[in-house]
């Protein structure tokens, strides 16, 4: 691989490094396994970077590698924080936080987000990341109705944490 | 709740701000490390499980292989079963390449591990038949010893002293005993490290998959 190509690379990732950083937040739960899996996505970036011949942003492409390396290529799943029943977290919430503020209704959702399952974190990311329908299907590698779906059950779970 | 998340949205886009940030450097540098995804994890074990069997003829025990083989009468039985496991082996390899070929992380996350799933299917066959290959080895080995009825070249091929003190049929019932056994524990042995290993290595992409999957129906 030529220099050039390199120092394009290089500078379109730190432009954009902002997304990988936010799947890794997602992904992980400490600063190690966080620095870890965004070594690892950079690495499937760059490999695939002569496949990147421009016809989307840099940034729509650096979605799907970013997604795919959290859910299927990378091997270490987060230990550090067991994955919790869902349940027995909702119990758990509804318990010690009575009366929400606003700040403390997002720490909820927050929280209640990173415990999801891998597929349906990509879901809510590509959602909050302001992404249509269409696009999260092609992502994802399912159809839009399916994907409309699966986003309504979550959105129940949210709401279910949030209004007890 | 549709205000809820899209007080989440905001907040969400809000959050950039402390987010960490990587200097080119640091970027640049991380260009040069090693991958650790599971697909390089899959292609290392498999280059082993290619070339165990063929390490394993540079011990000196299996180098007197051909010698034992004929002394029980076995050697053109055992030749074509090489040849036959070459032409698998040759057959796996291809289909291997070929599907490792195909993964690519820039597919839809249902496609990718479709593909991962596939290659690790070939794979998978590669090991059930070399095992069938060592119980068939195995044995016919065993069988080749009962319907021999002079066991002297055997014991000479062998090397072992304690073989040439003992009684004849003694030493035949023991010598089947021992091949029959290897012929179940040895396949049951190597499967079983096999399969811990790649389910261990994809226990999340396969929940990740069924869940997927689900969305499906």
């Amino acid at each position: 691989m030529n220099k050039e190509l390199e120092h394009q690379f290089v500078t379109d990732l730190e432009t954009n490094q902002n997304i990988v950083h936010k799947v890794c937040t997602l992904y992980t739960n400490d600063r190690d396994s966080h620095n870890d899996l965004f070594q690892e996505i950079t690495i499937q970036l760059w490999k695939a970077y002569p496949k990147f011949r421009g016809e989307s942003k840099f940034s729509t492409w650096m979605y799907r590698v970013a997604l795919n390396t959290a859910i299927t290529l990378y091997r270490k799943s987060k230990r550090s924080i067991k994955t919790q029943d869902y349940e027995s977290v909702i119990f758990k919430i509804k318990a010690n936080e009575y009366d929400a503020t606003e700040e403390e209704q997002l720490k909820l959702m927050y929280k209640a987000v990173k415990q999801l399952g891998d597929i349906d974190k990509a879901l809510v990311f590509l959602y909050l990341e302001d992404k249509n329908y269409s696009e999260i299907s092609e992502t994802l590698g399912i159809t839009e109705v399916n994907a409309r779906v699966k986003m309504n059950r979550i959105k129940n779970k949210l709401r279910t944490i949030l209004n007890p | 709740m549709s205000d809820e998340l899209e007080l989440l949205k905001k907040d969400w886009q809000k959050k950039e701000v402390n987010l960490p940030k990587l200097s080119y450097g640091e970027i640049h540098t991380m260009l040069w490390k090693k991958s650790s995804s599971i697909v390089k994890w899959i292609m290392i074990i498999s280059i082993i499980e290619f070339l165990l069997p063929h390490l394993l003829y540079f011990l000196p025990q299996a180098r007197n292989q051909m010698a034992i083989y004929d002394s029980v009468g076995l050697r053109f039985w055992i030749i074509g079963l090489t040849i036959i496991q070459y032409a698998v082996v040759a057959y796996f390899i291809f289909e291997f390449y070929k599907r490792y070929k195909e993964i690519s992380v820039l597919d839809s996350a249902k496609n990718l591990m479709d593909k991962i799933i596939k290659t690790r299917k070939t794979v998978k066959s590669y090991v059930i038949f070399s095992l069938s290959l060592i119980f068939i080895t195995m044995a016919s080995f065993a069988f080749g010893i009962h319907l021999t009825s002079d066991l002297t070249p055997l014991t000479e091929a062998f090397e072992y002293e304690e073989f040439k003190k003992m009684e004849p049929e003694k030493l035949k019932k023991l010598l089947i005993g021992v091949y029959l056994a290897m012929a179940i524990i040895m396949p049951l042995i190597i499967g079983a490290i096999y399969f811990l290993l790649y389910g261990l290595l994809l226990r999340k992409l396969k929940k990740n998959h069924k869940e997927l999957k689900r969305l499906e129906i």
